[in-house]
């Protein structure tokens, strides 16, 4: 590596999406970023703030960023209704910063409500010593065969922001509070430590999300991978020693990867327990419909619907599914009769 | 790693949780016998430190470390059973993992003894958790939360139009199953019939569960042993009446040898007497 390039990757500020990486592995970079695929990493000049005016660092902590600032980030894609949708594609006269947990692209569509993307001259992409591109997933945890043996709450969604993290980690504490060793996973979505953070802090004992299994965003990648990447994460809490694992699969029940997790079978044959959070009765009654169409049918209902007692109400006449709060999943009570119920799923099953 | 002891000891702890802080004091046998740690629960005369005195000896004897927690009538005017205006669950496993942080044993099941009050709250926390439970010993409770429909909650697990009912109902009814197949012994003094301020009396109460201490531990064991039957399980479950033993903890064990039998490895001391 030449000692221009290792005091660039000196000062520049890593992403939480590269929190994995080995840049002892990193021997000097290339600049065919048409060839750049979803993972690739990719050192990054900040051009013009739009949207983002932060990053998220490795170390966990927000930073603020400026013109001129070096940045290590991962091409990748995303979906977020409420910001972005962005493609794996560098343009080397400019490309978008989808995330700020640092994922590069190129936005195709804007939520009319928030400012553009902000903009990155792309510097370099970071290569080994052989020559190849350096991709996240050569840093992912290695695959595991032990998924099976641990029991999965599964927390679904009507959208983003509909309180699905939320309801993860409330019941991740309730169950750490009930005395089990809690597995808080984010199963699918784009590269963030707010959702890890948040899991972190209820004393769950493990947290991992998919960029553990060395994807920087699940949108756009094959099915296959992204279950791959579930059995990754749910094989490797088990190892860990947890007893359970509470896991968020992102986005609502008709975003592209999510829908088709949804209606594969493997999801109804390996939830031990189902969360689905949503923000009014009438997306109530329509996600329940769509499970059921699918053989599924959620243990409760939470999310930003929880907020309203009427809300509540008509949602559990219009279901029959009980609708619980967050400070209901954070009771080790009624955490404990998901676990209960979720184990006895699971030995079921076996 | 907890020091080596040459003598019976007691320590005093705290564990904070969202319902409260729980003091407890935990007896510390000299020499351990790997039999599951008890946890010793007073009744509504918040005797916890008398029971600490009545259960030392017998902690010493069998091996056990013992936990007595205790419920203060300041912050804990309600311990009985977990409800919206006090939670002695949370309490309780606050206690376990904070105990468990130095002692492993702490993490898995432990065993229940409650006198009076105290047998209400093992019960009810038995009913929430029975993972956390290995052996449950109930001695005099004054009524019951029965394991099925037949009374609105709290008295058993059928809903009525109080506030949460349904859903504490719900909490218990998840877990019963797991509940049905914890091994139960009832106790009761073979003198406890009276009917005073301390026991609950309402017709309801008095008919579907009965009017004395003895009848309503004699209604729970039969309605226990039918539950479980009705789901398959095989109850172990028994009732000991221990005789000449008024509703008095400190006489049950001094005289009835109430310790000696909770305190004991139960696969090798076989209760006499039971009903």
């Amino acid at each position: 590596m030449t000692q221009q390039l290792l005091a660039l990757l000196d000062t520049a500020k890593w992403t939480f999406s590269t929190r994995r990486v080995d840049r002892a592995v990193i021997a000097g970079m290339d600049h065919d970023f048409a060839a750049a695929s979803a993972g690739d990493l990719i050192l990054a000049q900040v051009q013009e703030i739009g949207q983002h005016q932060r990053v998220q660092l490795v170390s966990g902590r927000p930073s603020n960023i400026f013109p001129g600032d070096m940045i290590v980030l991962a091409c990748g894609a995303r979906y977020a209704p409420d910001q972005f949708e962005g493609l794996a594609e560098i343009d080397p006269a400019g490309a978008d910063l989808l995330a700020g947990g640092g994922c590069l692209g190129r936005m195709v569509a804007r939520n009319a409500r928030i400012k553009p993307a902000t903009r990155l001259l792309p510097v370099g992409r970071l290569c080994d010593a052989a020559g190849g591109a350096v991709n996240l997933a050569r840093f992912a945890l290695p695959a595991n065969a032990q998924a099976d043996a641990i029991p999965v709450i599964m927390v679904l969604g009507t959208a983003m922001n509909s309180g699905k993290t939320t309801a993860t980690a409330q019941l991740a504490l309730g169950l750490r509070l009930a005395g089990y060793k809690v597995a808080a996973l984010k199963g699918t979505g784009t590269g963030a430590f707010g959702d890890y953070n948040e899991y972190a802090d209820t004393g769950a004992h493990w947290v991992a999300d998919f960029t553990d299994a060395g994807m920087v965003t699940t949108y756009r990648e094959p099915l296959s991978r992204v279950k791959a990447g579930l059995e990754c994460l749910l094989g490797h809490a088990a190892a860990q020693g947890c007893d359970i694992a509470v896991m968020e699969i992102a986005d609502g029940l008709f975003q592209r990867e999510t829908g088709a997790l949804v209606a594969d079978p493997w999801m109804r044959e390996r939830l031990s327990g189902l969360v689905f959070a949503c923000g009014d009765a009438v997306a109530a009654a329509g996600g329940v419909a769509i499970l059921a169409s699918h053989g599924m049918r959620p243990d409760a209902l939470t999310g930003i619907l929880s907020c309203s007692p009427m809300a509540m109400a008509e949602a559990v006449a219009a279901t029959g599914v009980p609708v619980l709060r967050k400070s209901d999943l954070a009771d080790p009570a009624e955490a404990n009769s998901f676990a209960l119920r979720a184990i006895a799923a699971t030995q079921r099953a076996a | 790693m907890p020091r080596p002891f040459t003598e019976t000891t007691v320590t005093a702890h705290r564990a904070a949780s969202p319902a409260g802080t729980l003091p407890a004091q935990v007896i510390w046998p000299a020499q351990r016998s790997g039999l599951a740690p008890l946890i010793a629960l007073h009744g509504i005369s918040r005797n916890a430190s008398e029971l600490v005195d009545l259960l030392r000896a017998d902690a010493a004897r069998s091996g056990r470390i013992i936990v007595v927690p205790h419920f203060s009538a300041r912050r804990w005017p309600h311990f009985q059973r977990p409800c919206r205006s006090a939670r002695p669950d949370q309490a309780l496993l606050a206690l376990l993992s904070q105990l468990a942080v130095t002692m492993p044993a702490f993490a898995g099941p432990v065993d229940l003894f409650g006198h009076s009050g105290g047998a209400q709250l093992a019960h009810r926390f038995a009913m929430l958790y029975p993972q956390r439970v290995g052996r449950l010993n109930l001695a005099a409770a004054g009524w019951y939360c029965l394991p099925d429909t037949s009374m609105a909650h709290p008295y058993g697990l059928g809903a009525n139009a109080a506030p949460d009912a349904l859903c504490w109902a719900r909490r218990h009814a998840q877990a019963l199953p797991a509940y049905l197949r914890l091994p139960v012994q009832l106790y009761v003094g073979s003198d406890d019939t009276l009917r005073d301020a301390s026991l609950r009396q309402e017709p309801e109460l008095d008919r579907l569960q009965g009017r004395t201490r003895i009848d309503r531990a004699q209604t729970y064991l039969d309605r226990f042993r039918r539950a479980a039957l009705t789901r398959g399980i095989l109850p172990d479950v028994a009732l000991t009446l221990l005789p000449g033993v008024t509703h008095d903890v400190a006489r049950a064990i001094r005289d009835a040898g109430l310790a000696r039998h909770v305190t004991s490895d139960p696969s090798l001391a076989p209760l006499a007497a039971a009903c």
